[in-house]
């Protein structure tokens, strides 16, 4: 379990994070939405102990992220946001180090990881692109199998291919009980795998939404294209609630029952009909905008 | 004390440590081989036609007919100060400094060992490496002297003198290692931890010139490298010794004291 209370961190120039307060419980995936800058890397160094707080406090599993940074990775698996290995090492030789730096004993889950990724760790990282880097990485975050997961943006750099691999991984982690912050700018991924977002803006946490409650958003909006007027009418002198896009495209809130709508709809000779999702995308720019 | 970041230090700097041991081993045999107790007249000879200052800035001073006193002058000055100090400032950047900079310190810290045995595993590091540079440079000098001129070598002074040299070197280790870890960049950490050091070489250099300029001899700590008293006066190097390691934990104490404490921004 992880749990940020009042965390402030303000550097020299005046920039940092404030007042940032969210948990995230076992078997949760938090989200950890917002642009370059707006401190959610500078939340994850306190999360790993890295830093001194100017004020609150950073905890898992009830310990002090920086007092009991140690006793806590045992439990850890932190994925940095910048691939900065020991790059003179070969793939392996990495995994294998940082393995013996946790007296780790079983590499099943590694291997495992090895393939699952398709990473030829034979190489030298030196000579590795930035995609194998971050398979590399998430390999020594996830292989001593630990209970939280910390992960700085995790998909950047990689394939859809991986990243559809690492969102099932994330989704298998999940279904294991395993508490799992991500950072990311990117809505989709967020959307997919994560049960609540916190997005943070100019280092302030400007609003936290379970994504369950935006996708099931009861209020939908279809967006007609009518073949002709007359049926168009018909729509604009219903009860719905309709804004005009364009001389036959017509916007059409609605909300359950859909029974009204469909009825009239199939009335209608309509061109096309699309639905427009309440997206993560949507909040966010809101939330930015503004 | 982590055995796999000592390990993986290892890996990374061996050619540094390969390479001064190298440079000196050739320095040390020269100077043995060129030890002659019958020319040594012909040796200050050539010397004498140099000019003083320069001799002297380099420490080629009262080389003697005697083996021991004439590897003093000839080793101790400069090649025992500059080719370790060599060692030193890369090795002690690369242990700390390095790490936090490029940000391979997150993955070090990432794993479930405190900040003060990563801290303690480097310095441990650099002591004992240091230690193996100097009882190899020290075996090397004691074994081809006895191999050349059997019997000739005083070899209980010429072991304290060593003793008190890897003293001195210990306690600019302490500087470097120190730099290492409170600068967040190499920049840093080399412009003090090398920087400093050099400095107080090129003092020690400017101060033997001439007994104007011998004030410059109390900024330096190489001035505690003194062969003449090291060789003829066991209390002084005695006090040098206490004093010196004294220095030297100090450095290192404080280093892995404000490495723990600091932000890092890896």
């Amino acid at each position: 379990m992880i749990q940020v209370n009042n965390l402030t961190q303000v550097y020299p120039s005046g920039k940092g994070i404030f007042d940032v307060t969210f948990q995230v419980a076992e078997g949760e995936v938090f989200g950890y939405l917002g642009p370059n800058g707006a401190g959610k890397t500078t939340t994850i160094r306190n999360l790993m102990g890295f830093t001194n707080a100017t004020q609150g406090e950073a905890l898992i599993n009830e310990k002090d992220c920086r007092k009991d940074a140690a006793a806590i990775q045992k439990s850890v698996g932190y994925l940095p946001g910048e691939m900065n290995m020991l790059d003179y090492m070969t793939g392996i030789e990495f995994l294998k180090f940082l393995g013996d730096m946790r007296a780790m004993k079983s590499t099943e889950k590694r291997d495992a990881l090895i393939k699952k990724f398709e990473l030829d760790t034979e190489g030298k990282i030196k000579k590795m692109s930035k995609g194998m880097k971050q398979k590399l990485g998430i390999i020594a975050a996830f292989m001593h199998d630990p209970q939280v997961y910390i992960l700085d943006e995790p998909t950047s750099g990689l394939d859809p291919l991986m990243q559809n691999v690492f969102m099932e991984l994330i989704k298998e982690e999940k279904k294991r009980g395993k508490t799992i912050l991500m950072s990311s700018h990117i809505f989709e991924e967020v959307q997919r795998v994560c049960d609540r977002v916190g997005i943070i803006k100019d280092g302030r946490i400007v609003t936290i939404q379970n994504i369950a409650d935006l996708n099931s958003v009861n209020k939908k909006k279809y967006v007609l294209t009518f073949a002709d007027k007359k049926d168009m009418k018909k729509f604009e002198n219903s009860p719905f609630e309709t804004d005009k896009t364009d001389i036959n495209i017509l916007k059409v809130s609605v909300s359950y029952p859909f029974n009204d709508f469909f009825a009239l709809l199939s009335s209608c000779d309509i061109k096309s009909l699309e639905v427009e999702h309440v997206t993560l995308e949507n909040m966010f720019m809101k939330y930015y905008e503004s | 004390m982590n055995s796999t970041l000592f390990k993986t230090n290892l890996k990374s700097n061996w050619v540094i440590f390969t390479f001064v041991f190298g440079m000196l081993m050739i320095y040390v045999s020269t100077s043995i081989a060129m030890f002659n107790p019958d020319t040594a007249e012909a040796m200050d000879a050539m010397f004498s036609m140099l000019p003083e200052g320069m001799i002297k800035a380099f420490g080629f001073v009262g080389l003697g007919t005697n083996l021991t006193t004439y590897l003093a002058g000839y080793l101790y000055g400069f090649i025992l100060v500059v080719f370790p100090l060599i060692y030193i400032a890369v090795v002690a950047n690369n242990l700390v400094a390095k790490h936090v900079d490029r940000g391979s310190m997150a993955y070090l810290l990432a794993t479930p060992n405190t900040r003060v045995k990563v801290a303690v595993t480097q310095a441990v590091y650099l002591i004992s490496t240091l230690t193996v540079l100097m009882i190899l440079v020290t075996g090397a000098l004691i074994g081809l002297s006895e191999a050349l001129f059997p019997g000739l070598l005083e070899k209980g002074r010429f072991i304290v003198l060593n003793v008190v040299t890897l003293f001195v070197l210990l306690a600019v280790s302490g500087i470097s290692f120190f730099a290492s870890c409170i600068f967040n960049d190499t920049k840093m950490s080399l412009a003090i931890g090398a920087g400093l050091p050099v400095a107080f070489v090129m003092f020690k250099m400017v101060a033997d010139i001439s007994e104007k300029v011998n004030f410059f001899r109390y900024l330096s700590i190489y001035s505690l490298l003194n062969t003449d008293k090291i060789l003829n006066d066991n209390s002084y190097a005695i006090t040098v010794s206490l004093g010196l390691l004294a220095g030297t934990a100090i450095l290192y104490v404080l280093g892995v004291v404000i490495f723990n404490r600091k932000s890092l921004a890896i």
